[in-house]
C-alpha cells in the first residue's frame, strides 16, 4: 500500500520477527518449566518459577510496549512534522501518573466521590486535560518563536522538562506514591498457568491496541491525516496550498501530549507515580521512535511493543538469574544506545 | 625596542578588563582577609569561608567554560555533562582512597579519570556525532542517566550516600590549609580559559565557529567535521572531569547527585545567561548565577501568614529563568553587550560617512 | 488595455543574511502568461516564493487582484486564489495521486468539480490514481503537482521550471496542459528552456542579479538577439 506504509518493508519484517522470535525463544528457555540452562546454581531458584511466567513476561512487556507508545506516539508524529525532538515528553506521562494518583487518593475527592471507578475515569480525563493544556502552551508560548533557531527549540525543551520535574517535586516531595486504594476494575485478575494477571492490565493492553488503530485510521483515513503525513514530508508546501500548518502542528502537539498524559494516567494504578518516570519513558519512547524509524508511525508501533517485549525480558532476566532489579531502569538507556550504536536509521527507516 | 613596547602596552590595555580580573583572583584571600580582618591562611574564619565560596564559582567556571566550548563554539548540544563531571569524581575518590595504592592512588586517580572522560567522549562522539546533533543530545541524556541509576544504587560506592575520600596530603588540603587548594584551583581555572582563548583565535577554533554556523558548508569546504568536532567533545569532556575532580576534593565526598541533571542544567543555563560562543559569558553567567543562588537560598518571604521559602522554590525559579532567557535573552549578558556596541559603532560608521560624504558635496 | 492582477513593486528579499533580491518590479496582467527568465541563481524562484509569502520581502509593495500582500502568512495568500508548482517537481512522494489531489481542496467537492477538466488534461493521473505520488515517472510527477494546483478555482498559477529535466515529448504535452489551463487563469511561469518560454508566454519579465531588468512582450524580445545573448547567455 501507500503513504506511512511504505514501501521496501519486507526486510524490516523479516527483523522485527527475527527479534521476536528471538525474544520469545529467550524467555522461554529462561522459564522455570523448560529450564534448558541448566539445573546447577540457580537450579533450586528456578524450581520454585512455574510456567505462567513466560507468558507473563510476555503480557508486561505488551503493557509496558503499549505506555511506551502512549508516549512515543506523540513523539514520533512531532519530530517527523515539526523536527522537534520534544524531551518534556517523560516529563507529560509523570504529570499524567501524579494526577490521576492525587484524584484517587486524595481525601477530600473520595469524600465527594467515593465510587472508585468514576474517581478513576475522573483522574485520566484531568490528566488528559492539564495534558493538553500544557502541550499547547509549550507549542504555541516556546517552541513558535524559536522554528528559525533550532538548538533553542531543544534546549527548550529540555528546560521544560526540568521544569515539570521541579513543580512536581515541590507539588508532591520526592518520596514516589505507590497506588493504594482499589477500584473495581483494578481488583479482578485471572489465572495464566497458574500465574495471576490483573485484568486491569490487559484492559491497558486493550486501550493501547485501541489507540494504535485509531491514530492509523486519522492518519489513513481522514483529511487531517493526509494533511500530517504530507506534512512530514514537505510542511512548507502544505502551507503554500493554503493550509494553516502551523495550526495543525498545535493541534499535533498538544494531542501527542495529552496521550501522553494519559499513559502516565492508566500507568498509575500499577507503576504509582514517581519523579524517575519521566526520564525512563523519555527514554524508552525515544529508543522505540528511532528503532522504528523517523516519522514513520507503524515503525513507532511496532517498536514500541518491540522495546516493552525487551525491557520486559531484561527486567525479568536482571531480577531472575542476577538479582540485580537495577537492570530494570536501566533497561530504556541501554536500548537506546544500542539502538543508536546499532541501527540509527530504525528498521523502517528512509536514510 | 619601542615598537615591541608599544605593541605590549596595546595589549594591555586591549586586555585591561582581563588583567584586572586575574590580579583580584591572585589577591582575593588577601583582599577578603584585610577586609573582614581575619587570617587567609588559617583554618577557619570569614577570610577562609569565602575562598570556599570562590572555590566553588571557580569549578562552576571551569564546568561552564567547558559546556561552552561544545554548545557555545562548536554547536554540538549535550544534556549529559554531569557525566563527565560526576565519572571523573568517582573515578579518582575510588583510586584516592584505595589503601594499596597508598600515596600515589591521588595522581593515579586523577591520570585515570581524566583518560577516562577523554575515551568516553571519544566513544560517545564517534558513535553519535555523525547523526543528526538531537542524537548526541539524547544519547548523552541517555549514558548519564544510565550512570546515575547505576551508581545511586551500586553498594561498593555506597549507592545513594557516595563515599568519603581518605585523607589528603596536608599541604592542600582544602580543610586545613584551604588557601593552597585556593591557588591550585585559580590556576587550573586561568589554564582552561587562556587553553580556551588560545583555541577559539586558532585556525581550529575558526573550523569549530564554521561547523556551528552551517556545518555542510564547512563540510563542503573540504574539512573534516567529525575530527573537529571530536576534538571539542573530547576536550570538553576532560575539563568537565577536572572540574569534577576539583569538586570531589573540595568536598571530601563523592555522590550519585554529581551525575544528576542539576550539573548539566545548571552550566547549560549558566552558559545562556552569560552569553553561550563568547569567552568571558560562561564565567560571567556562572558566578553571578551560583552567587544569586547562594543569596537566595535562605531567604524567606513571609506574606501574610504564609511563609514563601525561596529556598525550596528556587530550582523552578531557576527552571524558569532558563525558559525566559532562551526566549528573549539568547544572546546573554557578553553577546547582547557586544551586538549592541558593534550597532553602535556600525551606526557611527555610518553617521562618520554621511559627514564625509555632506562634506564632499560641499566642496 | 487590460487589468493588471498582480503588480509586483521593488522587491527586496534576504534569506538569512543573504540579500537575494535587489529591486524586483513587474505586473502580470489578467489572462496572460508571463515568464521569468534570467541565469541560474538570478533570483526568479526566490521571487515566485515572495509572493506567495514562503521567504516574505522586507522592503516593497506586492498586490494581488487589489489586495496587499504584506504580513500575510503564505496560507492565508494561497486562500486569495493563487496555486504554487513548485520547482523540483515537489509533490507529497508517499502520498497517492488522490491524496495529492485531495489535499489541495480548499472547499469540499473542490476536487470532484474539477476532476473531470483534470483527467481530460492529464489522463495518466486517473490511471494512476491509487498509486503512490514517488512510483510515477518524471513527467507523470510533473502533471501531478500542476493538477494539484488545478483544483481549487486558482486565478494565477506560479509554475517554476516545469520542463526540468523532461523529455520533448513531454514537454509538448505539458505545454498544450499550460496552454490549457490559461485560459481559465494567469499564469507567471519560470522557465529555463527560451524556445518553451517563447512559444508559450506572450509576456516576460528578465531577471538578473536579483533585479528585474528588462520586460515587455515575447514577440519583441524573440527578434532582440542582443538581450537574449547578454542576460539568458546563448538560447
Amino acid at each position: 500500500m501507500t503513504g506511512i506504509f511504505a514501501s521496501d518493508k519486507r526486510g524490516s519484517l523479516i527483523a522485527v520477527g527475527a527479534i521476536l522470535i528471538g525474544l520469545l525463544l529467550f524467555s522461554l528457555l529462561t522459564t522455570g518449566d523448560l529450564n534448558l540452562l541448566g539445573t546447577e546454581g540457580f537450579g533450586a531458584y528456578l524450581g520454585t518459577i512455574n510456567g505462567g511466567d513466560f507468558s507473563i513476561t510476555l503480557l508486561s512487556g505488551l503493557l509496558r510496549g503499549m505506555l511506551l507508545f502512549l508516549v512515543a506516539a506523540g513523539l514520533s508524529i512531532v519530530f517527523g512534522l515539526m523536527d522537534v525532538l520534544n524531551f518534556a515528553q517523560g516529563g507529560y506521562f509523570m504529570i499524567g501518573a501524579y494526577i490521576a494518583y492525587e484524584v484517587h487518593h486524595a481525601p477530600a475527592i473520595i469524600a465527594a466521590v467515593p465510587d472508585g471507578n468514576l474517581r478513576f475515569l475522573l483522574g485520566a480525563m484531568l490528566a488528559v486535560a492539564v495534558g493538553a493544556a500544557l502541550g499547547a502552551a509549550l507549542e504555541r508560548g516556546l517552541l513558535r518563536p524559536l522554528y528559525a533557531r533550532p538548538l533553542f527549540q531543544l534546549v527548550i525543551t529540555f528546560g521544560v522538562s526540568i521544569l515539570l520535574l521541579e513543580a512536581t517535586k515541590l507539588l508532591w516531595g520526592v518520596s514516589p506514591r505507590s497506588w493504594s486504594t482499589v477500584f473495581g476494575l483494578n481488583e479482578g485478575a485471572f489465572q495464566l498457568f497458574g500465574q495471576q494477571f490483573s485484568v486491569y492490565r490487559l484492559f491497558v493492553i486493550a486501550v493501547g491496541f485501541g489507540l494504535i488503530v485509531a491514530v492509523a485510521l486519522l492518519l489513513q483515513r481522514t483529511r487531517i491525516g493526509i494533511i500530517i503525513r504530507a506534512g512530514v514530508q514537505d510542511s512548507q508546501m502544505v502551507e503554500a496550498l493554503g493550509i494553516n500548518v502551523r495550526a495543525v502542528f498545535t493541534a499535533v502537539f498538544t494531542l501527542g501530549c495529552a496521550v501522553a498524559a494519559l499513559g502516565g494516567a492508566v500507568a498509575a494504578p500499577f507503576l504509582g507515580a514517581s519523579l524517575g518516570l519521566s526520564t525512563e519513558f523519555l527514554l524508552g519512547a525515544v529508543a522505540a521512535v528511532v528503532l522504528g524509524g523517523l516519522g514513520s508511525y507503524e515503525g513507532t508501533a511496532v517498536a514500541s511493543l518491540l522495546v516493552g517485549i525487551t525491557q520486559a525480558v531484561i527486567a525479568k532476566f536482571g531480577v531472575q538469574y542476577l538479582n540485580q532489579p537495577v537492570w530494570e531502569s536501566l533497561s530504556p538507556m541501554i536500548l537506546l544506545a544500542l539502538v543508536l550504536l546499532l541501527r540509527p536509521s530504525g528498521l523502517f527507516g528512509k536514510e | 625596542m619601542q615598537l615591541s613596547k608599544g605593541v605590549s602596552w596595546r595589549a594591555v590595555r586591549q586586555n585591561w578588563l582581563l588583567i584586572a580580573a586575574l590580579i583580584l583572583l591572585l589577591i582575593f584571600p588577601f583582599l577578603v582577609g584585610a577586609l573582614t580582618n581575619t587570617d587567609p591562611t588559617a583554618r577557619r574564619g570569614l577570610a577562609v569561608y569565602w575562598q570556599g565560596i570562590a572555590i566553588e564559582l571557580l569549578i562552576y567556571g571551569i564546568l561552564t567554560m567547558s559546556y561552552n566550548l561544545l554548545f557555545g563554539f562548536t554547536g554540538v548540544i549535550s544534556f549529559g555533562h554531569a557525566l563527565f563531571f560526576g565519572l571523573a569524581g568517582y573515578l579518582m575518590g575510588g583510586f584516592q582512597r584505595a589503601p594499596e595504592l597508598a600515596g600515589s592512588g591521588l595522581a593515579i586517580g586523577i591520570v585515570v579519570a581524566l583518560s577516562v572522560c577523554a575515551a568516553l567522549g571519544l566513544l560517545i562522539g564517534t558513535a553519535t556525532l555523525r547523526l543528526k546533533g538531537v542524537y548526541f543530545a539524547i544519547f548523552t541524556l541517555a549514558i548519564a542517566e544510565m550512570a546515575y541509576i547505576f551508581l545511586s544504587r551500586y553498594e561498593p560506592t555506597g549507592s545513594e550516600d557516595g563515599f568519603t575520600l581518605g585523607a589528603l596530603p596536608e599541604w592542600f588540603d582544602p580543610t586545613r590549609n584551604r588557601i593552597v587548594f585556593y591557588y591550585i584551583v585559580a590556576a587550573i581555572f586561568i589554564f582552561t580559559f587562556i587553553l580556551i582563548r588560545r583555541l577559539m583565535e586558532s585556525p581550529t577554533g575558526a573550523v569549530l565557529l564554521a561547523i556551528r554556523e552551517n556545518e555542510n558548508r564547512a563540510r563542503t569546504i573540504g574539512f573534516n567535521t567529525l575530527t573537529y568536532k571530536l576534538l571539542a567533545i573530547v576536550l570538553a569532556g576532560v575539563l568537565a572531569g577536572m572540574a569534577g575532580i576539583l569538586f570531589t576534593l573540595l568536598n571530601k565526598k563523592v555522590g550519585p547527585e554529581m551525575l544528576g541533571t542539576a550539573y548539566t542544567v545548571n552550566p547549560l543555563l549558566m552558559t545562556i545567561i552569560g552569553g553561550a560562543g563568547t569567552l568571558l559569558g560562561p564565567v560571567i553567567g556562572a558566578v553571578g548565577l551560583r552567587l544569586l543562588e547562594l543569596q537566595l537560598r535562605n531567604v524567606q518571604i513571609a506574606l501574610g501568614d504564609a511563609v514563601l521559602d525561596i529556598g525550596r522554590a528556587l530550582p523552578i525559579i531557576l527552571g524558569a529563568l532558563f525558559i525566559l532567557v532562551v526566549l528573549v535573552f539568547p544572546y546573554g549578558i557578553v553577546g547582547t553587550f557586544t551586538r549592541w556596541r558593534l550597532n553602535r559603532r556600525a551606526r557611527s560608521a555610518e553617521r562618520a560617512a554621511k559627514q564625509a560624504e555632506a562634506l564632499k558635496s560641499v566642496s | 488595455m487590460s487589468e493588471n492582477i498582480l503588480e509586483v513593486c521593488g522587491i527586496h528579499t534576504y534569506i538569512g543574511q543573504f540579500h537575494i533580491l535587489e529591486g524586483v518590479t513587474f505586473s502580470v496582467p489578467k489572462g496572460s502568461i508571463t515568464v521569468l527568465l534570467g541565469r541560474n541563481g538570478a533570483g526568479k524562484t526566490t521571487t515566485l516564493k515572495s509572493i506567495l509569502g514562503i521567504t516574505p520581502p522586507r522592503e516593497g509593495k506586492i498586490v494581488f487582484d487589489g489586495q496587499d500582500l504584506a504580513g500575510k502568512p503564505s496560507f492565508k495568500i494561497a486562500q486569495l486564489g493563487i496555486g504554487y508548482v513548485p520547482e523540483h517537481r515537489a509533490i507529497f512522494r508517499d502520498l497517492t495521486v488522490a491524496e495529492n489531489l485531495q489535499i489541495a481542496e480548499r472547499r469540499k467537492g473542490d476536487l470532484a468539480a474539477r476532476q473531470d477538466f483534470i483527467f481530460e488534461l492529464f489522463p495518466d493521473l486517473k490511471k494512476h490514481y491509487r498509486l503512490a505520488g514517488g512510483k510515477l515517472s518524471g513527467g507523470q510527477q510533473q502533471m501531478l503537482a500542476i493538477a494539484r494546483a488545478l483544483v481549487p478555482q486558482n486565478r494565477l498559477l506560479l509554475i517554476d521550471e516545469p520542463s526540468e529535466g523532461l523529455a520533448p515529448i513531454i514537454i509538448e504535452a505539458l505545454m498544450h496542459a499550460i496552454r490549457r489551463l490559461s485560459e481559465s487563469a494567469t499564469v507567471l511561469l519560470v522557465e529555463q528552456n527560451f524556445r518553451m518560454a517563447s512559444r508559450l508566454a506572450d509576456r516576460y519579465v528578465i531577471v538578473d542579479d536579483g533585479a528585474s531588468v528588462q520586460s515587455g512582450l515575447m514577440a519583441d524580445l524573440t527578434n532582440d538577439q542582443a538581450t537574449i545573448q547578454r542576460y539568458l547567455g546563448a538560447a
